[in-house]
C-alpha cells in the first residue's frame, strides 16, 4: 500500500506508531513539505488511511486539505488525493454491514465534520470553483464530496450554493459532461440539491433542466432504461413536487407532451424487470404531481386537458386494460388515471368510453368495480378502483346520472352486468370491505345531487320468494340494525347521511319507517364500547339530518317531535357529545387531508374524504338546531315567514318589472319598426314627388316642341318619322330637283319638236298629196326617234 | 404550440413597482390591486408574432426585496430580455436602476436586451419621475424605454413585444449564438429550415451595411 511504501518507508526498528500519531506526521509533512511530490505522497497516503482512520484523519487533517484545495490548484493528482480523503471523512454511505449502533455513530461523524467544513461558506464556494475543472480526477471527487455534504447537511449547504454566484448554473452543467460517471453522479448532486429547497427547484429548472433530463430519458430508453434513467426521474419529481410555478413552466414548455411515448407498453407485459417497474412507477408518479388534487384547480384543469388532448389519457387507459402487468403498476395507473378525469368533464366522458378488450366488450368502469367488490383483489388495488370510480363522479352531474340509471326498473338492463348491480352486491356482500367501498362508492353517486337522491328513493329490491321487495333505503336499514361489523355499518350510516342530507323527501322516506328512530334513539343513547364509538356519532348525525332538512310532513316525526324525543331520551348534551364522535376519531383528519383513499390497512377504511367534507358542514348547523328551543324556532320560523314574505313582494315585484320590461321591449320594437315603416313610405312619397315634378318638366318641354314644330313644315316633321338623315335628305332633294329640270328640258326639247314635226308635217301635206303618203308619214316619227337617243 | 423561436425573459426591479402586475397583465389581462408580494421567482409564459413568427415568451418575474437578490442573479446568464422597472410615483426606485443595471451586466450574457420601463402612468398626479429623465437614463445606457400602466395595460404588450422585436432583429443580425440554449434562446421544434438561408441573408445584408 502506498501508506507503508510512504510513512514506514523512512522509519527503521522501533514501537509501531499509533494511527494518530502516523497522521499527524503525515498532517505536518502536508503542511510542511516545499516540494510538491513531498506534499502529494502524504495527501495520498492520508487518503488510504481515510477510512480506517476516519475520526483520526478528520480532525487532525481536515484543515490541511482543504489548505492544500486552496494552494495546490494547479496540480490535479493532488487535487484529487485531498478531494477523496475528505469525501471519506464525510461520507457515511461506504460504511456497509453494520450494527444499528455503529451506523449511527458513523452518521454523527459526517454530519460533525460537514459542519466542520462548512463552518467557513468559503470552502463551499471553493468546491464550487474546483468543479470547473475539468480534470476527471478533481471533478469526480469533488462531485461525490459536495453530494455527501448535501447529504449531511442539505439545508445549510443549499443556502451557500444559493447565495454563490452561478452556484446552481455551474453544477447544471455537470449533466451536459460527456463522462458518463460524472454525469449520472451530476443527477445525484443535484438530487441532493433540489431536495425541499423550492428557490434552488426553479433556477434549476430555469437551466433548462426538463429539456436535459427528458433527453436524458429518452437516450436511456425511457422506462427500459436503467438506474439513471431512475435519477431523473426522482429529480424531475424532486423540481416538481409542490412547486406551482415549474409545475407551470413543464406544462408551458410542452413537456407534457413528452411524457406519452414512456406508457407505451406492448401487448405482452409479462417479464418486466425491477428496474423497469420502478421506472413506471415514477413516470406515474410525475403525471399525478401534474394533476394532483391540492394543486390549484385552474393548474389541475389545465395539464388534464393537455393530456387528452395528447393521448396520454388515452395511453394510460390502454394500460389499464393489458394484459401481464404488474399488479402495482396496474393499482398505481389506476391512481393516475383516477387524477387525470377528476373534475374534468371531457375526461370522464372519454373515460366512460373505455371498454374492456373481453367478449363481449365491457365498459372499463364495470371491469374494474368488479374488482373492488372482489374479496380475492388485492386491498390497494381495491382501494384505487374505489378512487377512480370518485373521481369519476367528481362535478360529473351526467356520469351519477348514468350510474344511478342501471338501478332505476325503467332503465334497467337485466342482460349484462352493470355497476349498479355489482354495487348493490357488494353493499349487501358477506365481505365488510366490499360493504363499505359499495356504500361509499354509491354515496358519491349522490354528491351534491338533488335529483338522484330521488331518483335512488325508487330502487326497490327483489327479496326471498313471495315476500314484497323492499326498497334499497329501507334494505340498507335493515342490515344496519342487524348489527354487522363496524366496517359496513360505518360505510352504510355515511351513505344514508349523505343521501337524505339536503333532501326532505328522502328524510320523509327515511321516519316513514316506524323502527328507524328508536333504533337511533337507543345506538345513541346506549353506553357502548370504545368500538362503537364511532357508529354512535353517525347515528347522532343521521338523527340530525332528520330534524334539520325535516319538512314537517310526517306528523309523528316533525323537528319539534324529533327534538323532544332528543331531550327525553338521550339528552341534548349526550347528543352533542356522541356528534363529537366522529371529529374526534383518529382516522377522521387523516381523510379530511387528500380525497384519495388511503390506509394502512383493510381495518382502518372508516372514512370517506367527501364524507368529511359534509360532517364539517353539518356538525355546526345540528348542534345549534338540536339547541335551540322550540320558542326560539318559533321566532326564527316567524322571521323567515316574514322574511319569505319579503321575498314574495320582491318577487312579484321583479315579476312585474320584469313583464314591464317585456312589454316595454315590445313597444320599443313596436315603434322601431313603425319608424322604418315610415321612413319607407316618406322615401316613396318623396320618389313619386319627384317622378311627377320629372313627368311635368317633360311635359312643359314636349309643349314647347309642339308648337315650335307646328310653325316649322310638315314634310320635316315627316323626313323626321322616315328616319332619314337630312343630308341624305338634302342630297335627294337636289337629285329630285335635277331630274325636274331635266324633265322640264326635255318637255322643251320635246314640245319644240312637236311644233317641227307640226309645221313639218303641214308642209308636207302641202307639198304633196301623192301616192307616197304613209312613207312620208313614218318617215318624221323615226327622225324624231334617233334626235332622243342622241341627245341623252 | 409550435413556435419558431423562444425567449426568456427575467423581470428585475425594486419591490413594489409592479412587476408581477406587469406579467400578469401581459399573459391574463387583467390587474391585481393588491400587493401580493412575489417570493423568489415566479414564471408565466405567452406566444406572440413577430414577422409573422410565432414566438413564444418565457418569463421570470423575480422578487424585488434585497434579500432575494442573490436568488435573482442566477436568472441572468439564460436570459435573453431583462424588463428593468421602476415606478415613477417613487423616485428611490429610479434611484437604484444604476445598481440594478450593473448587477444584469455583471451577470448577464453581453447581449441581453434590456428594457427601461417607468410602470405606473397611470398615476399621472403623483409623478415624482418625469419621461425625460427616464428616456435620458435609457438613453445614457444604451437601453430601450417605454412608460407603461400594467392597470389601464398601457404599452405592456408594446413593452414585452418590443423587446422581442430587438432580440429578434439580433438573431438577424447574427449577433446571438442560437444554438446555445444559455443565451435564453431557442429555436422551435418547428422550426422551417427552408427559411433559415433567407433570415441569414436578410441578416448578412444588415451586418454589411454596419460594416461597410
Amino acid at each position: 500500500m502506498n501508506f507503508f511504501r510512504g510513512v514506514m518507508g523512512g522509519q527503521t526498528a522501533g514501537p509501531q506508531p499509533s494511527g494518530a500519531e502516523t497522521i499527524q506526521k503525515l498532517c505536518d509533512r502536508v503542511a510542511s513539505s516545499t516540494l510538491l511530490e513531498d506534499r502529494r505522497d502524504a495527501v495520498r497516503a492520508l487518503k488510504s488511511l481515510s477510512k480506517k482512520y476516519r475520526m483520526e484523519v478528520g480532525t487532525q487533517a481536515m484543515d490541511h486539505l482543504i489548505n492544500i484545495l486552496q494552494t495546490d490548484r494547479s496540480d490535479s493528482e493532488i487535487l484529487g488525493y485531498a478531494l477523496d480523503t475528505l469525501y471519506n471523512v464525510i461520507s457515511n454511505d461506504e460504511e456497509e454491514e453494520q450494527d444499528e449502533n455503529a451506523q449511527k455513530q458513523a452518521d454523527d461523524l459526517g454530519t460533525q465534520f460537514t459542519e466542520k467544513f462548512i463552518q467557513d461558506p468559503e470552502h463551499i464556494t471553493l468546491l464550487l470553483t474546483l468543479l470547473e475543472e475539468f480534470d476527471f480526477h478533481v471533478r469526480w471527487p469533488g462531485v461525490k464530496l459536495l453530494t455527501a455534504l448535501l447529504k449531511n447537511q442539505g439545508v445549510q449547504v443549499q443556502g451557500i450554493i444559493l447565495v454563490s454566484p452561478m452556484g446552481v448554473s455551474r453544477l447544471m452543467d455537470l449533466l451536459a459532461d460527456s463522462r458518463e460517471v460524472i454525469r449520472n453522479d451530476g443527477l445525484l448532486l443535484l438530487q441532493q440539491l433540489t431536495k425541499g429547497n423550492a428557490a434552488i427547484q426553479k433556477i434549476v429548472a430555469f437551466e433548462n433542466a426538463f429539456e436535459r433530463l427528458l433527453d436524458i430519458i429518452t437516450e436511456e430508453g425511457s422506462s427500459d432504461g436503467g438506474i439513471v434513467v431512475e435519477d431523473c426521474l426522482l429529480l424531475l419529481l424532486n423540481l416538481l413536487k409542490n412547486n406551482s410555478s415549474n409545475q407551470n413552466f413543464f406544462k408551458e414548455g410542452s413537456y407534457i407532451q413528452r411524457m406519452k411515448p414512456w406508457f407505451e407498453v406492448g401487448d405482452d407485459n409479462s417479464g418486466w424487470s425491477a428496474q423497469k417497474v420502478t421506472n413506471l412507477h415514477l413516470m406515474l408518479q410525475l403525471v399525478r404531481v401534474m394533476v394532483s388534487p391540492v394543486n390549484s384547480p385552474g393548474a389541475t384543469a389545465s395539464c388534464q386537458k393537455c393530456m387528452y388532448q395528447c393521448g396520454l389519457l388515452q395511453q394510460l387507459c390502454t394500460i389499464l386494460m393489458a394484459t401481464g402487468v404488474p399488479a402495482d403498476i396496474l393499482t398505481e395507473t389506476i391512481n393516475t388515471v383516477s387524477e387525470v378525469i377528476r373534475g374534468s368533464q371531457v375526461n370522464q366522458d372519454y373515460f366512460t368510453s373505455v371498454n374492456a378488450p373481453s367478449n363481449p366488450p365491457r365498459p372499463a368502469i364495470v371491469v374494474l368495480l368488479m374488482s373492488m367488490v372482489n374479496e380475492r383483489q388485492p386491498f390497494v388495488l381495491r382501494c384505487a378502483v374505489l378512487y377512480c370510480f370518485q373521481c369519476f363522479l367528481y362535478k360529473n352531474q351526467k356520469g351519477q346520472g348514468e350510474i344511478v340509471a342501471t338501478l332505476l326498473p325503467s332503465t334497467i338492463d337485466a342482460n349484462s352486468i352493470s355497476a349498479g348491480q355489482l354495487l348493490c352486491g357488494g353493499l349487501f356482500s358477506a365481505d365488510s370491505l366490499s360493504n363499505w367501498c359499495a356504500a361509499v362508492a354509491l354515496a358519491h353517486t349522490l354528491q351534491d345531487n338533488l335529483t338522484q337522491k330521488e331518483q335512488l328513493l325508487r330502487v326497490q329490491l327483489a327479496t326471498s320468494l313471495g315476500k314484497p321487495p323492499v326498497s334499497l333505503l329501507q334494505q340498507c336499514t335493515n342490515i344496519l340494525s342487524q348489527g354487522s361489523k363496524v366496517q359496513t355499518r360505518v360505510g352504510l350510516l355515511m351513505l344514508l347521511c349523505t343521501w337524505i342530507s339536503n333532501c326532505p323527501i328522502a328524510v320523509t322516506h327515511f321516519l316513514h319507517n316506524q323502527d328507524n328512530v328508536p333504533f337511533l334513539t337507543a345506538q345513541i343513547s346506549e353506553n357502548l364500547g370504545e368500538d362503537e364509538r364511532l357508529v354512535q356519532g353517525l347515528c347522532a348525525l343521521l338523527l340530525g339530518i332528520c330534524i334539520y332538512y325535516n319538512d314537517n310532513s310526517l306528523e309523528n316525526y316533525t323537528k319539534e317531535k324529533l327534538k323532544q324525543l332528543i331531550e327525553k331520551r338521550i339528552g341534548k348534551e349526550n347528543f352533542v357529545e356522541k356528534l363529537g364522535f366522529i371529529t374526534k376519531h383518529e382516522l377522521y383528519s387523516r381523510a379530511a387531508l387528500k380525497p384519495q383513499p388511503i390506509f394502512p390497512s383493510p381495518e382502518q377504511m372508516l372514512f370517506d374524504h367527501e364524507f368529511t367534507r359534509l360532517v364539517k358542514e353539518l356538525e355546526g348547523l345540528i348542534t345549534k338546531a338540536v339547541h335551540k328551543s322550540s320558542e326560539e324556532e318559533k321566532k326564527e320560523e316567524e322571521v323567515k315567514k316574514t322574511l319569505e314574505q319579503h321575498d314574495n313582494i320582491v318577487t312579484q315585484y321583479k315579476e312585474l318589472i320584469r313583464e314591464q320590461d317585456v312589454q316595454i321591449q315590445e313597444l320599443k320594437e313596436k315603434v322601431s319598426s313603425m319608424t322604418t315603416q315610415t321612413e319607407q313610405l316618406q322615401a316613396t312619397v318623396s320618389q313619386q314627388q319627384s317622378q311627377i315634378q320629372q313627368h311635368k318638366d317633360q311635359y312643359n318641354i314636349l309643349k314647347l316642341k309642339l308648337g315650335k314644330e307646328n310653325q316649322s313644315q310638315s314634310s320635316q316633321g315627316d323626313t323626321q318619322v322616315n328616319g332619314l338623315q337630312t343630308e341624305e335628305l338634302a342630297q335627294l332633294r337636289e337629285e329630285l330637283e335635277e331630274l325636274r329640270r331635266q324633265q322640264k328640258l326635255l318637255q322643251t326639247q320635246l314640245s319644240e319638236k312637236d311644233v317641227q314635226i307640226d309645221s313639218l308635217v303641214s308642209s308636207m301635206a302641202m307639198l304633196s298629196c301623192s301616192n307616197d303618203f304613209n312613207f312620208y308619214f313614218l318617215h318624221p316619227l323615226f327622225v324624231l326617234f334617233h334626235y332622243t337617243i342622241s341627245s341623252s | 404550440m409550435a413556435y419558431a423561436y423562444l425567449f426568456k425573459y427575467i423581470i428585475i426591479g425594486d419591490t413594489g413597482v409592479g412587476k408581477s402586475c406587469l406579467l400578469l397583465q401581459f399573459t391574463d389581462k387583467r390587474f391585481q390591486p393588491v400587493h401580493d408580494l412575489t417570493i423568489g421567482v415566479e414564471f408565466g409564459a405567452r406566444m406572440i408574432t413577430i414577422d409573422g413568427k410565432q414566438i413564444k415568451l418565457q418569463i421570470w418575474d423575480t422578487a424585488g426585496q434585497e434579500s432575494f437578490r442573490s436568488i435573482t442573479r442566477s436568472y441572468y446568464r439564460g436570459a435573453a430580455g431583462a424588463l428593468l422597472v421602476y415606478d415613477i410615483t417613487r423616485r428611490d426606485t429610479f434611484n437604484h436602476l444604476t445598481t440594478w443595471l450593473e448587477d444584469a451586466r455583471q451577470h448577464s450574457n453581453s447581449n441581453m436586451v434590456i428594457m427601461l420601463i417607468g410602470n405606473k402612468s397611470d398615476l399621472e398626479s403623483r409623478r415624482e419621475v418625469k419621461k425625460e429623465e427616464g428616456e435620458a437614463f435609457a438613453r445614457e445606457h444604451g437601453l430601450i424605454f417605454m412608460e407603461t400602466s400594467a392597470k389601464t395595460a398601457s404599452n405592456v404588450e408594446e413593452a414585452f413585444i418590443n423587446t422581442a422585436k430587438e432580440i429578434y432583429e439580433k438573431i438577424q443580425e447574427g449577433v446571438f449564438d442560437i444554438n446555445n440554449e444559455a443565451n435564453g434562446i431557442k429555436i422551435g421544434p418547428q422550426h422551417p429550415t427552408t427559411n433559415s438561408p433567407l433570415s441569414t441573408s436578410q441578416g448578412g445584408q444588415h451586418a454589411g451595411g454596419g460594416c461597410c
